[in-house]
């Protein structure tokens, strides 16, 4: 009897394993080929590097490796920076690049775009004793306030369409190349405010004690896709997968994984 | 009373410059060796070390080679390669080296897999760009742009052998080659070598440029795990602490190999 229910048991098992497997859910099969993905490692909480190994984590490794998994694929994972990632992508150094990259119509003209993954949320980093903004339109509104971002970046992009007047060209942005150098600029004061999502902030509230904090309310509607080849063949299967990920809850439990349990700060 | 002039004590011939940079280096590696956070910077940025110094070492070769050539051309009387090579010098070294490595990136990278394929059409072999990384174009713009430099070192010291030496060499039967080999290079060698040895040592610190592209050298460790883990300066105190150790000792070699060429003089 207990033998039957153990036999019973692994065959429910198998059945509930192999549900979610490629022919299952009707996802093209490739067959265990290897895609050479790109990213740089510098974006928390969605690509970075392990402080504690070295090792690259977050939310773009898990969601491509599920993706790749589902394709019966593998995935060699490589390393440039983000300035030249568009670029190699487009030669086709590399098949799938992924940075936080936000879809819009000049990217679409150099290179292939995959549905979006991910909706970015910008919150307003200040200093600890900022007193003369609360949020995004009593930022707009004093001229003399200055907001730090990466040219090109979810941040920028949010500052300029959602917080400022739109114009690209707004001296009131200053650019920095890395998302460190502009929060180092503003604890030195060059800058009034850094732009970026909650994972981060915690983290830079959690290195720096009593240096930060945020204000306001949740801003911005980047979307996020991965870029591919131009002409690629991975695109649809890509975002069939993604389809898949999205409906049946997986992708959800990653965003609750990287942006909210996991501590960017210890 | 007759004058006796005092012996310098030894305090006072001592090189308190030196002496600062050996404490600033106890107190920086003491840190490491003792901060829990320091240490932690310091196994993960270290790791870019032999990155630095592999492409470093290989490009300062090459363009020791190639600038030996150029030199040779410059100095060699013909037309055409006096031509050639004054040309490729002062285009060279009037662009900046960063601009250099993404031409070379994407740009020359193409081009070159490309001539390659063509040489190898009648094997019926091929190669894709995708096989010539990253760190390999940045060892090839790194060795370009300073053969151009040390084409002029080499030049420099060819041109202070003093013409009446080769005159008289001539007189006595050596062929152009002997000339070369016997009279010219081993003088030419006393005024190349420290300013060549200097040149290694800027090339340590040009080195970094290969982060551009997300080689994973010493500096684009420092900006990945300054971006993972919110420590910024906390982490660029200890990749200039790497990029000072290494310079540092070097320039000292440089001094010393100088010291010597100086009394072999006399």
């Amino acid at each position: 009897m207990s033998n039957f229910l153990v036999r019973a048991a692994a065959v429910v098992a198998t059945l509930a394993l192999a549900i979610p497997s490629a022919q299952a859910q009707g996802l093209p099969d490739l067959a265990g080929r290897e895609i050479v993905a790109v990213t740089e490692n510098a974006y928390v909480p969605l690509n970075f590097a392990d402080p504690k190994t070295g090792e690259g984590i977050g939310l773009e490794y898990d969601l491509f490796n599920e993706i790749a998994k589902r394709l019966n694929a593998k995935v060699k994972w490589e390393l440039s920076s983000w300035d030249v990632m568009i670029q190699s992508v487009r030669d086709g150094q590399f098949e799938v690049g992924m940075d936080g990259i936000t879809i819009n119509d000049e990217r679409k003209a150099q290179v292939d775009f995959s549905d979006s993954y991910l909706t970015s949320q910008q919150l307003m980093l200040v200093r600890a004793d900022e007193t003369r903004f609360t949020d995004a339109p009593s930022f707009a509104a004093d001229a003399n306030l200055l907001v730090g971002a990466q040219a090109g970046t979810t941040n920028f992009y949010v500052a300029v369409y959602d917080v400022l007047d739109g114009d690209e060209a707004n001296p009131r942005i200053k650019l920095f190349d890395t998302f460190g150098a502009s929060v180092q600029a503003l604890m030195a004061g060059d800058i009034d405010t850094v732009l970026m999502d909650q994972t981060s902030a915690d983290g830079y509230i959690g290195a720096n004690p009593g240096a930060f904090k945020v204000v306001g309310t949740p801003l911005g509607t980047e979307d996020f896709g991965f870029i591919l080849t131009p002409g690629s063949d991975l695109t649809a299967p890509i975002n069939a997968a993604l389809a898949a990920i999205k409906a049946d809850g997986t992708l959800d439990a990653l965003k609750t994984k990287w942006f909210y349990d996991y501590n960017a700060a210890q | 009373m007759p004058y006796t002039p005092r012996k310098p004590s030894v305090l006072s011939r001592l090189p308190w410059w030196l002496m600062a940079i050996l404490l600033l280096f106890v107190l920086g590696y003491w840190g490491i060796a003792t901060d829990a956070t320091y240490s932690q910077i310091f196994r993960t940025v270290s790791g870019g070390l032999q990155t630095t110094l592999w492409v470093t070492l290989v490009a300062f070769v090459s363009a020791t080679v190639l600038g030996l050539l150029v030199a040779l051309a410059r100095t060699s009387g013909n037309r055409i390669l006096v031509e050639l090579a004054t040309f490729y010098v002062e285009i060279i070294r009037g662009i900046p080296v960063l601009v250099f490595l993404f031409y070379v990136a994407f740009v020359g990278a193409p081009a070159m897999v490309g001539a390659v394929n063509w040489l190898l059409q009648p094997t019926g072999q091929s190669i894709t760009v995708r096989q010539f990384d990253f760190a390999w174009r940045a060892i090839v713009a790194l060795t370009v742009c300073y053969s151009a430099f040390i084409a002029e070192i080499f030049r420099a010291g060819i041109e202070a052998v003093t013409r009446g030496q080769l005159e008289a060499a001539s007189a006595l039967g050596l062929s152009r080659w002997q000339r070369f080999r016997h009279i010219t290079f081993p003088q030419a060698l006393r005024t190349i070598l420290p300013p060549l040895g200097n040149d290694f040592v800027s090339m340590i610190k040009d080195s970094a440029l290969v982060s551009a592209l997300g080689v994973q050298d010493i500096t684009q460790l420092g900006k990945v795990y300054s971006s993972g883990s919110f420590r910024f300066f906390e982490t660029y105190n200890v990749v200039a602490l790497l990029y000072l150790s290494l310079t540092i000792s070097l320039s000292l070699l440089v001094r010393l190999l100088e010291r010597y060429l100086d009394q072999s003089k006399r």
